[in-house]
């Protein structure tokens, strides 16, 4: 164990002990700081790793980039914990015959679309936060993302998974049993990707309404590879942040942008409208990775992200802007991803109730026939509602971590946090 | 006041961090691999501190991490929220070197200039042996342009001082140099949290300016170059002097010089590549200038695969050269291999503590050499 690099500083573990959010005082009680952080650099440190985790009863958790909102990563108190950070296993290898990324845990989606283009290439899904996130990390947290639209979430684009856990090593094509599951059901050491061919993407903006949007997109959605639609406060409060950086200001209207493969103008005569705009398209595709800009304005940002059928986005996006929401959609193939963010500042008093509005966003969706995106931590005890087959998972979690040591109270729900997480939501 | 009051003057932007790690392609995390040593690792360690959830006596043992960054600025091209992260890494540094005093290489250096004005550990009757070794025997003349050698060219680089001398012979442009009256900038105090000692060298250089009538001041090192054009007017400033001096980089007059067929250069065929000094580029925005001179001399241009606003640091800078050896080497070697991998035989650069740390690293595999070196050659 020792010859596998660690820390135990303090303070270094205090830096382990975040992922993207900034809790209120109250979630912070329940986040500690690990015994330790290890970097493993193979498999045999990681199975070495969980043998010395299970001789003295701690809880593992496997962190990627910490880019998620959901505490999946977080050292839950007061258990005690050792974190696997990644960041030593970042091999991959390209097949390009087959069509198939083989990559270790730690290699960042975005490394891998640059050397993937060199060869003509590309992922066929990555998240927005790919110039960080991991794919370990992605797979671990789950979801859609770029290119959802057309091959769906990350799950479906994973063809293998090689596990370790505390029996051992293993190859899996049961992805279920690992993706959006942060961890728990074992440590992904090794992932297969589908990938596609290389193409060259054109975008066109539309300001049309929510419910155009959604018109449109249904209609198009078998010839376009990806379609974001922006509120027009959020482009507002973008305009206000990206001034320096741009030439021109966005038109602060409702915004949807279509990316496909075909050149715009052919968008542009399916679109039937005649107003798409591609170089406003293509400004707004450029700036996919930096939804989180408008930070600027905060510092600090809730975000409430959630799912919705296809159906109920107008509506739910219409009580959002009531809210004071700024709204981004992201379309998938069967449904949609939207963010909401709201604009707080952690240093204030009242920042615990600013926390409530993105319960409220999600108990919205619920009411929508939606869900939430993920649940991590903080919302382990929606798991059952969002997880499909919730129930034959918790069996296998029992058999494979009967100590239940592999990322302890993430996603299959344990400890305080979630009855305080439950009276939190019922009166928010 | 508290010592940290130059935190909480950054604590917004501190708290806008996003966490997000778009950062992460910092070369010196590349090469460590812990938060303690990324950007963002660092804004959260000064996040701590703020909310008082870290003390100072907790960072004993892993403060020399926040002091592992070149100052080479990618961090703050690709940052989420367009945070100045330089300016915070340099004003953090300067509260830690105030409780914890500077790391031993970096007082090391401090001594050294405190006594000769120059970070090498020279004499300061040296500094001008360079020009006094120049076959033509130049007048110093009092002109409204001086030439600001720096301390690696007037000791280590010797012959990109020469070649400027040379090419300024050559295009017939007057020139004053300030000799043994000349001290370092002050940019390796700058960087490394000590600030105090770099307004120190600006009142002396200052005040040789003033006395020669200095309009224009002209550098061939890139961090003398970010030092005096956007640091001093700060200083100046806060001490109530004017500025109203011109500062330009050698590539930018070689451009002008060139342009107006003052300078007449024999196009040579020759494939190699540009390496953008981090403190020319980034910091300053000239990307452009250089790669025009180098195109109007006949040069092949090959980019390395990061170049421009995302070209890699040679890993020497921000005082990571002097305390943390092996790691600057890492990453020059990193910047070397990229040289390597387009085929060319020849790294050009615009700044001598690039060359120097290059060579060093290439260990004679490449040729290095300073664009105004080369041009004289050519001219
Ligand atoms: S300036 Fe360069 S070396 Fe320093 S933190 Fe930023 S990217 Fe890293
Ligand atoms: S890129 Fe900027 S916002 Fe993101 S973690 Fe780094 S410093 Fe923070």
């Amino acid at each position: 164990m020792k010859s596998i690099p660690n820390s135990i500083h303090p303070v270094q573990l205090y830096l382990y002990s975040h992922d993207i959010t900034s809790p209120p005082f109250l979630i912070k009680l329940f986040i500690s700081k690990p015994k330790a952080v290890y970097q493993p650099r193979n498999e045999n440190e990681i199975l070495e790793i969980l043998n010395y985790a299970r001789d003295n009863r701690l809880n593992v958790i496997p962190r990627g980039a910490g880019t998620s909102g959901y505490g999946g990563v977080l050292p839950y108190s007061p258990y005690n914990s050792i974190i696997i950070d990644f960041f030593r296993m970042k091999e991959f290898e390209i097949d390009e015959k087959q069509k198939i990324l083989i990559a270790e845990p730690g290699v960042v989606w975005w490394d891998v679309e640059r050397e993937l283009n060199k060869v003509g290439l590309s992922l066929r899904v990555y998240p927005t936060s790919a110039p960080a996130s991991t794919i370990a990390g992605w797979i671990s947290a789950g979801g859609y993302g770029v290119g959802s639209l057309r091959y769906g979430g990350i799950a479906e684009n994973v063809e293998r998974l090689r596990i370790a856990d505390f029996s051992g090593v293993r190859e899996t094509e049961d992805i279920h049993l690992f993706s959006g599951l942060h961890g728990t059901t074992g440590i992904i050491t090794k992932a297969w990707i589908k990938l596609k061919e290389y193409e060259e993407y054109n975008a066109v903006a539309f300001h049309v309404s929510i419910d155009e949007a959604v018109k449109l997109v249904e209609n198009w959605k078998n010839y376009i590879y990806s379609a974001f639609f922006l509120s027009s406060e959020y482009i507002t409060a973008k305009n206000q942040v990206f001034r320096d950086d741009v030439q021109y200001e966005v038109p602060e209207k409702d915004t949807l942008v279509i990316v496909g493969v075909e050149n715009s103008k052919q968008l542009l005569n399916l679109s039937n409208l005649k107003i798409g705009n591609p170089q406003l398209g293509e400004h707004l595709w450029d700036l996919r990775f930096y939804s989180m800009r408008v930070k600027r304005l905060g510092p600090t940002l809730i975000i409430s992200e959630v799912i919705l059928p296809y159906n109920s986005i107008p509506e739910y996006v219409k009580k959002m802007k009531k809210m004071g929401a700024m709204i981004e959609i992201w379309f998938n193939k069967n449904n949609v991803t939207s963010l909401s963010f709201f604009l707080a500042d952690e240093r204030k008093v009242g920042y615990t109730l600013a926390w409530r509005k993105s319960i409220k966003a999600m108990k919205l969706a619920y009411s929508l026939g939606g869900k939430a995106y993920s649940t991590g931590l903080y919302l382990a005890h929606h798991s059952p509602k969002v997880i499909e087959e919730y129930y034959e998972l918790l069996n296998y979690k029992k058999k494979i971590d009967p100590l239940n040591l592999l990322n302890y109270g993430k996603v299959f729900p344990k400890g305080r946090l979630p009855t305080l997480m439950k009276i939190a939501e019922l009166i928010s | 006041m508290r010592d940290d009051t130059l935190f909480k003057e950054l604590e917004k932007e501190i708290f806008i961090c996003a966490q997000c790690n778009f950062c992460r392609i910092c070369p010196v995390y590349y090469e460590e691999g812990w938060e303690s040593s990324s950007p963002r690792g660092r804004i959260y360690l000064l996040k701590g501190i703020l909310k008082r959830e870290i003390k100072f006596e907790e960072i004993e043992g892993i403060v020399q991490d926040f002091f592992k960054c070149t100052t080479c600025g990618i961090c703050e091209v690709v940052c989420q929220t367009s945070i100045p992260l330089i300016e915070i890494w340099e004003k953090a540094r300067e509260v830690f070197v105030k409780r914890k005093g500077p790391l031993k290489a970096h007082e090391r250096i401090r001594n050294s200039a405190l006594k000769n004005g120059n970070p090498y550990g020279e004499e300061l009757n040296k500094r001008d042996e360079w020009f006094k070794q120049l076959s033509e025997n130049f007048e110093i003349k009092k002109a409204e342009l001086v030439y600001f050698a720096g301390c690696t060219a007037s000791y280590r680089m010797n012959e990109i001082a020469k070649s400027v001398v040379s090419i300024l012979n050559k295009a017939g442009v007057d020139f004053s140099y300030a000799g043994r009256d000349e001290y370092c900038c002050g940019s390796p105090f700058l960087r490394t949290g000590q600030r105090d000692l770099a307004i120190e060298f600006f009142k002396k250089n200052y005040r040789e300016w003033r006395k020669r009538g200095v309009k224009k001041i002209l550098t061939s090192c890139s961090g003398c170059f970010r030092t005096i054009k956007k640091d001093y007017p700060v200083i100046a400033k806060e001490l109530g002097y004017a500025w109203n001096f011109e500062v330009i980089h050698v590539s930018q007059l070689l451009l002008e010089l060139i342009n107006e067929k003052k300078l007449k250069v024999r196009k040579k065929k020759l494939k190699a590549t540009y390496h953008d000094p981090c403190h020319l580029g980034r910091h300053m925005g000239i990307y452009e200038e250089p790669r025009r001179v180098l195109e109007l001399s006949g040069i092949e241009l090959i980019e390395m695969e990061d170049n421009k606003e995302r070209s890699l640091c040679c890993g020497a800078g921000g005082g990571v050269k002097s305390q943390f050896k092996d790691l600057a080497m890492k990453i020059g070697k990193k910047r070397v291999a990229q040289a390597e991998n387009i085929g060319v035989k020849m790294i050009i650069s615009s700044c001598p503590f690039c060359k120097l740390h290059l060579k060093q690293a290439s260990e004679g595999k490449l040729e290095v050499i300073d664009l105004v070196e080369l041009i004289d050659k050519f001219s």
